[in-house]
């Protein structure tokens, strides 16, 4: 015991005073800890990386071999973008759904009665579910070069500038599904009833231009429908197989993912903080 | 001058509960105090903490922190608190730095910085400093899946007093952390309390801990049973009694029930006098039987708190309780 009434004093207490600084550096912080839970996990960053590659090599170059060639455009690209997306779009809803696990094991209360604000928190966990979803990425350009998919690295740059767009859309529709599900068993479930449908219904594997009745319906319902179209929007502008791979002009696919963002983050941020308060 | 904390009509119904966890409590908390907030397990208190420190939502009544109403402006009464919670809130991914490092930008008193040493000097020393002072040293550095229960909470206990809080709540701080930092602990928050005038807001089972409280709140079933000074507590629940024995015992009794005391074979097989008024030395002064034992009892906290309860189990008994302040 060496400290005195003196230091006790001494040091400054108020710290950051602008109350904007304070949010953004808290902001800061809660996406920091996720890069670093993600770093110290190798089990998981083998997992997260493997995954899309298995996605990619077996199911992507299966199509690739026996339905690519009736497409009027080179598949594998189209493939590889739609992955891009979806592996920033849907490792960004994993990670904010882990909130749910996080409040059962009692650390939801460490964030929660912090002088910040429930968008900061949130805001926080989408940033930095979106900054380590990047690692995966790592499996998905290492494939290029496994299946030699012809695409420039520009193309390719181009596509994961988009990955804040991508993480804020995915992290979104994660909060809006942790504002309905508190139970951890739960959202175990319900997050694979997330991912998996979107996978295939968005298009980010399977083309989905021709799709109607029902299952052209449920991709138009998909949120990350729209995200997926933006990446490839971007991918093939002023290239002529947009007029095949693409559905909607990018600035509708803009629009309805921002859309999706405010309604998603608005009503799951309120019902996740409700559900945390109302017991 | 207005109280730091402030508790009128508090009551909290949990979702498809038969009856309230806390059902129309109300206390006043002075800025300074260190008041003791007990009761049994179930009786309450960890509702209340949570919804004094904002993270339960009450069902109806009014709390004011520092002057500012829970309801209309949570922030502030975040901003004014600090908490160690009954069940660590602890990130076990990371070290027990990092996640005091997450717990000061959380609260805006340094700007987060990737790695340790980019933070300020001044975190830096006051992180050695109170690692030190509950005993983990270096060990703050390691991954928090390796610590003990007692390590986490001395972690907890760092981070609490990071920030230096206005009002510390503390929930059953001290459970699972050995004597000795037990002892550091408690040094380190008096030396707090004196040199920041912190109010403190305590829960504990070990009662001794109470002891020193200004005030101490009983919380049985929901409802006050009791608050007082600890003094007042016992004065008003158990008799201060001397302990005498002789060699001539019965001459001992006689005499003592010739001056109107009410002598009592006790547990251990000795003579009990209780008293009242009175000093016991008063009560001594005219005995003249030669004594082979002689002992004052001064009634621990823990005696009259379990006194409490007993009675507070029986019916007749009920009028003990709602003397909140």
């Amino acid at each position: 015991m060496t400290t005195t009434a003196a230091t006790v004093r001494s040091t400054d207490r108020s710290g950051i005073r602008s109350r904007f600084a304070r949010e953004a550096n808290a902001t800061f912080a809660i996406a920091w800890r996720e890069v670093l839970r993600a770093i110290k996990s190798p089990s998981s960053i083998a997992f997260t990386v493997i995954f899309p590659v298995i996605f990619m090599g077996v199911l992507g170059g299966s199509i690739s071999q026996n339905l690519g060639s009736a497409l009027p455009y080179a598949y594998l690209p189209f493939m590889l973008i739609g992955m891009v997306a979806n592996t920033l779009y849907q490792g960004t809803i994993v990670g904010v759904t882990n909130l749910v696990e996080e409040r059962e094991n009692d650390f939801t209360a460490e964030l929660f009665v912090a002088p910040i604000s429930r968008y900061a928190v949130l805001l926080g966990k989408i940033v930095g579910s979106g900054i380590a979803s990047l690692i995966s990425l790592v499996g998905i350009v290492a494939m290029i070069f496994v299946m030699q998919i012809p695409m420039s690295f520009g193309d390719l740059l181009r596509v994961i500038a988009l990955a804040p767009i991508l993480a804020l859309a995915g992290g979104s529709l994660g909060v809006f599904f942790i504002g309905f599900v508190q139970d951890p068993k739960t959202a175990g479930a319900g997050v694979a009833l997330l991912v998996f449908p979107q996978i295939f219904l968005s298009g980010a594997l399977i083309p989905t231009a021709g799709s109607t009745g029902i299952l052209g319906v449920l991709a138009h319902l998909m949120p990350m429908t729209y995200s997926i179209d933006l990446a490839r929007n971007i991918f093939y502008a002023g290239k002529p197989e947009a007029a095949f791979t693409v559905l909607n002009s990018p600035w509708l696919d803009l629009a309805v993912t921002v859309g999706f963002f405010l309604v998603f983050t608005v009503v799951g941020t309120y019902m996740f903080v409700r559900a945390d308060r109302n017991r | 001058m207005d109280p730091t904390i402030q508790v009128e009509h508090l009551v909290k119904r949990y979702k498809k509960a038969a009856t309230p966890a806390v059902d129309d409590i109300g206390f006043e908390v002075g800025a300074g105090e260190l008041f003791a907030f007990l009761g049994p397990n179930g009786a309450g208190k960890t509702t209340t903490i949570s919804i004094l420190t904002t993270t339960l939502a009450k069902t109806s009544g009014i709390v004011r922190i520092d002057g500012h109403d829970l309801d209309r402006d949570p922030t502030a009464v975040r901003r004014r608190i600090g908490i160690i919670f009954q069940n660590p809130s602890v990130d076990l991914h990371l070290s027990g730095e990092e996640n005091i490092r997450l717990h000061v930008a959380l609260y805006g008193l340094y700007a987060y910085r990737p790695f340790y040493r980019a933070m300020p000097a001044d975190y830096r020393n006051r992180i050695e400093e109170l690692a030190e002072v509950v005993g983990l040293r270096d060990d703050v550095f390691r991954p928090l899946k390796t610590f003990s229960g007692g390590m986490k909470r001395k972690l907890e206990i760092i981070r609490s007093l990071m920030h230096r809080p206005g009002v510390l709540f503390l929930d059953e701080p001290t459970s699972g952390l050995d004597p000795v930092s037990r002892h550091s602990l408690w040094q380190y928050l008096r030396r707090v309390r004196a040199a920041d005038g912190t109010t403190i807001f305590l829960t504990t089972h070990y009662l001794e801990e109470a002891e020193e409280a200004d005030r101490v709140c009983v919380i049985d079933h929901g409802r006050i049973a009791t608050i007082g000074t600890p003094d007042e507590l016992k004065a008003d629940l158990l008799e201060r009694s001397i302990v005498l024995d002789a060699v001539d015992r019965p001459a001992l009794i006689a005499e003592l029930r010739s001056f109107g005391a009410s002598p009592s074979i006790d547990d251990g097989g000795l003579i009990r006098v209780p008293y009242s008024g009175a000093t016991a030395q008063s009560l001594v002064a005219r005995v003249t039987t030669p004594l082979t034992v002689l002992r004052v009892h001064d009634p621990s906290l823990e005696e009259a708190y379990v006194a409490l309860l007993r009675l507070d189990e029986e019916p007749e008994t009920r009028g003990l309780q709602g003397s909140a302040a």
